[in-house]
C-alpha cells in the first residue's frame, strides 16, 4: 500500500479509536443520569432516638405528663403534683414505676438528707453527669419523692422543692435554651409510686451507704427518656 | 508544505535524507504507547462514569481488569480522581475536562505514529527527532503530575503510575529509535529540506487526536439543569446552641459546612473547597457531625471511631480549632485506629499532641456541646452523612460535592449575586 494512503488509514483508525469509546462512555453517563433524576437518595434523616423500651404505655404516660405538666403547652405552671400525677398516669404506683425499669442504665437517683432539699456535692456531680449524657433523648424526667415520715402536705411540698432544686441546678450549669421544653417535673410526695427495695441496685448519689426504702424515697429520680412522640 | 510531505510519504528511491528503520525500537515504542492508551482509557472511563453524579467503583490495578475495583474510596486512585487536579476548567463545565482525556489522545497519537513509521521502508531522521519531541510531552506532564500527586494529594495512584511508566517508555524508545536510525550522508544544500513542514503536519494530527475526544466529551456530557440546585435549605439556621465553629472565614457569603473530622470524604471535600477559586468568597462556619456511636445515637456502628473525642478537641480548641482540624485530617487513619482501641487511646493521643486541651476534652460541658450540635442537626432534619455544605442557606446537592463542586459553587454564588439576596 502506498505509504501516504497507509498513513491516512491509520490516522482514521486512530480518530475512530479515540472518539468512539469516549462518545460511548459519555452517552452512557448521560443515560444513567437521566434515569436517576427524581429518585430520592436512600439516606437516613437525623432524628431523636426512639429506643425499644418506648412502649405504647410509656409513650401515653409521657405525652400526658408533657401536656399536663407544662412542657408542651408552655403554660405558666411547671410540674405535676401527686394527685395530678396519679390522674395523669391512671395506673397504680407499682405499674407506674415499672414503666421506668427499662431505664436502669440511663437513670440515677439523687438522694437528699431527711427534711432537706439541698444537693450535696456527690448528688450535684451525679446530676450533671446524668444530664450531660443526653445522647439522642428528647425529654429529661425528674420524679421527686419524700419518705413516709411527716404529713402528706409537708411531703408534697418537700418533694416539690427537691424537684425544683434539681431543675435550678440544671438551669445554672447547662446553658440550654430549650430546657423549658425538655425537663418534665413530677413531685409525688409520699403518696404515690414509692420506690421499693429493688431500686437500691440503681445508680444512686449515695451508693456507698446502706440503702433502705426510706432513704431511697428522699430522692429525685432522674433520667433522659429516649422516646420520640 | 503538502508538497514536501507527499514527497516523503511516497518514499522516492535513493533519497539520501532517508535513514533505515529501527523497527524493534518503534515496535517497542508502539507497545509502550499501547499500555499508555489502556491506562489513560481506564482513567478516562472512571472519570466519565462519575458524570452521572453517582458513586462508582474505580479501577486501581497495574493490570486493569484483573484487580478488584475500589468501591470504598480508600485507594490512591480514588483520592487522585476526586482531587482538584484530576481535571481542568471545573468552573466552566460540571467536573471539568479530565486530564486523562488529552492523555488518551496523546498516547493514541504516539501509537499511530509508531505503527506508521514501523511500516515504512525508509525513514527521515527528522521523523524520529519529532517523535523524541512528541514523547517528551507525556514525560513532562508525568513529572508535573507525580510531583502534584506526592506533594499536594499525598498519594500515588496505580493507574497513574502505569501512565508515568508508559510515558517514560515511549520517550526512551523514541530516543533509541532516533539514535538507531542510520545516519545518512550529509545532504547537499540543494537536497536539504526543512523538516518543519512535516513536523507541523504531524503536530496538527496530534492536536486533532487530542481535540477530538475533548470535543466529543464536551458535546455529549450530561447537561447540568438548574432544577438540580433546588434543594431544601436549613429550617433553623440560627446557632442558638453556640455550636458553630468560625474556622475558615475569609469572604462575606455565609456558608455552613457540616463535617466529621475523621471522615475521609470530608478531608477530600475540604481540600477541594480550599482549592476552589470561589473559596475566598465564603465565610464558613462548621458544625460537627461525628459519625461515631460514642456520642452519636443516629449511627449503630461507628463509621469513624474516635470522631467524638476529636470533635471535643475541636470545640475545646476555640480559636485554634482550625489547627486541630488540620491535625485531624492529617492523621485520620491513625486516629480512627486509636478510636477503635477505645476512649483512653484516642484521648491519650489528643492530650499528648495538645496538652492545653487536656482539662477540657472528655468533660461533661464539652460533651454537652457535641450533643447540642447533633441536636442542631436533628432540628434541621439533615441526612446522616458528611460532608454537607450550605451556601446562603441553600444546600449544595450531595452529588455535587466532589467533581462538580467548583461548577455548582460558581452557579450558586452567581445566583445569589443576581438575586442580591443574603440570608443567614
Amino acid at each position: 500500500m502506498n505509504v501516504g494512503r497507509a498513513h491516512m488509514v491509520l490516522m482514521l483508525l486512530a480518530l475512530a479509536g479515540v472518539g468512539l469509546p469516549v462518545a460511548s462512555w459519555t452517552r452512557a453517563a448521560s443515560g444513567r443520569m437521566a434515569e436517576s433524576q427524581g429518585k430520592a437518595p436512600e439516606v437516613a434523616t437525623a432524628s431523636a432516638s426512639d429506643m425499644s423500651y418506648c412502649t405504647g404505655d410509656l409513650k401515653v404516660i409521657l405525652k400526658r405528663v408533657l401536656v399536663s405538666c407544662g412542657l408542651v403547652s408552655g403554660g405558666s405552671s411547671r410540674g405535676c403534683q401527686p394527685l395530678q400525677a396519679r390522674q395523669v398516669a391512671a395506673m397504680s404506683g407499682g405499674d407506674f414505676n415499672a414503666l421506668f425499669e427499662p431505664l436502669a442504665d440511663r437513670a440515677a437517683i439523687i438522694q437528699f438528707d431527711k427534711d432537706s432539699a439541698d444537693l450535696d456535692v456527690t448528688a450535684a456531680a451525679l446530676l450533671e453527669k446524668t444530664f450531660a449524657d443526653r445522647r439522642g433523648a428528647s425529654y429529661f424526667f425528674v420524679v421527686s419523692r419524700a419518705s413516709p415520715e411527716g404529713s402528706v402536705e409537708y411531703n408534697r411540698e418537700l418533694s416539690r422543692r427537691r424537684g425544683n432544686v434539681v431543675l435550678d441546678h440544671i438551669r445554672a450549669k447547662f446553658q440550654d435554651p430549650d430546657i423549658e421544653q425538655e425537663v418534665g417535673l413530677l413531685w409525688l410526695g409520699k403518696e404515690f409510686a414509692q420506690l421499693d427495695q429493688k431500686f437500691c441496685q440503681w445508680t444512686r448519689s449515695r451508693n456507698s451507704e446502706l440503702c433502705n426504702t426510706a432513704d431511697l424515697n428522699r430522692s429525685a429520680f432522674i433520667a433522659w427518656i429516649d422516646c420520640r412522640l | 508544505m503538502c508538497h514536501m510531505f507527499s514527497l516523503e510519504m511516497n518514499e522516492p528511491d535513493g533519497n539520501r535524507l532517508k535513514a533505515e528503520i529501527p523497527r524493534k525500537s518503534l515496535l517497542l515504542m508502539a507497545a509502550f504507547a499501547c499500555t499508555g492508551v489502556v491506562f489513560a482509557a481506564v482513567s478516562s472511563y472512571d472519570f466519565i462514569a462519575h458524570l452521572d453524579r453517582q458513586v462508582h467503583a474505580i479501577t486501581c490495578s497495574i493490570v486493569p481488569g484483573l484487580g478488584a475495583p475500589d468501591a470504598s474510596g480508600a485507594s490512591g486512585c480514588h483520592a487522585v480522581l476526586m482531587s482538584p487536579y484530576s481535571s481542568v476548567l471545573r468552573d466552566l463545565t460540571w467536573g471539568g475536562i479530565p486530564i486523562a482525556l488529552p492523555a488518551l489522545g496523546v498516547f493514541v497519537f504516539l501509537l499511530f505514529r509508531a505503527v506508521d513509521l514501523s511500516l515504512r521502508k525508509h525513514l527521515a531522521r527528522g521523523e524520529t527527532a519529532f517523535m523524541v519531541a512528541a514523547t517528551a510531552l507525556p514525560v513532562l506532564t508525568s513529572i508535573v503530575y507525580s510531583v502534584i500527586s506526592l506533594t499536594m494529594i499525598g498519594t500515588l495512584c496505580t493507574v497513574c503510575i502505569g501512565i508515568y511508566v508508559s510515558s517514560l517508555g515511549v520517550f526512551v524508545t523514541a530516543i533509541a529509535a532516533h539514535l538507531l536510525a542510520h545516519r545518512p550522508e550529509p545532504p547537499s544544500r540543494a537536497q536539504a529540506s526543512s523538516p518543519w513542514a512535516s513536523w507541523s503536519f504531524y503536530f496538527l494530527e496530534g492536536v486533532a487526536l487530542v481535540a477530538l475526544p475533548v470535543l466529543v466529551y464536551l458535546t455529549l456530557k450530561p447537561p447540568y439543569s438548574d432544577s438540580l440546585l433546588h434543594t431544601s435549605g436549613l429550617r433553623h439556621p440560627e446557632d442558638k446552641y453556640g455550636v458553630m465553629l468560625d474556622m475558615r472565614s475569609g469572604g462575606t457569603v455565609p456558608a455552613v459546612e457540616v463535617l466529621d473530622p475523621l471522615c475521609p470524604a470530608c478531608k477530600g471535600f475540604a481540600e477541594r473547597l480550599a482549592a476552589s477559586s470561589r473559596f475566598s468568597e465564603l465565610q464558613i462556619k462548621v458544625v460537627l457531625f461525628p459519625l461515631d456511636k460514642e456520642c452519636n445515637w443516629m449511627v449503630n456502628e461507628s463509621l469513624h471511631a474516635g470522631a467524638c473525642a476529636v470533635s471535643e478537641a475541636l470545640l475545646c480548641a476555640g480559636e485554634r480549632a482550625n489547627h486541630v482540624l488540620d491535625w485531624a485530617f492529617l492523621h485520620q487513619a491513625e486516629l480512627r485506629a486509636l478510636g477503635q482501641e477505645g476512649a483512653a487511646a484516642i484521648y491519650g493521643r489528643i492530650k499528648r499532641d495538645f496538652p492545653a486541651l487536656a482539662t477540657c476534652v472528655g468533660q461533661p460541658k464539652v460533651r454537652d456541646r457535641i450533643n447540642q450540635g447533633l441536636r442542631w442537626i436533628v432540628a434541621n432534619s439533615l441526612p446522616v452523612l458528611t460532608p454537607q455544605l450550605f451556601v446562603r442557606n441553600q444546600k449544595l446537592p450531595d452529588e455535587d460535592t466532589d467533581l462538580g463542586l467548583d461548577y455548582v459553587l460558581a452557579r450558586v454564588l452567581a445566583q445569589g449575586a443576581v438575586g442580591g439576596e443574603v440570608r443567614p
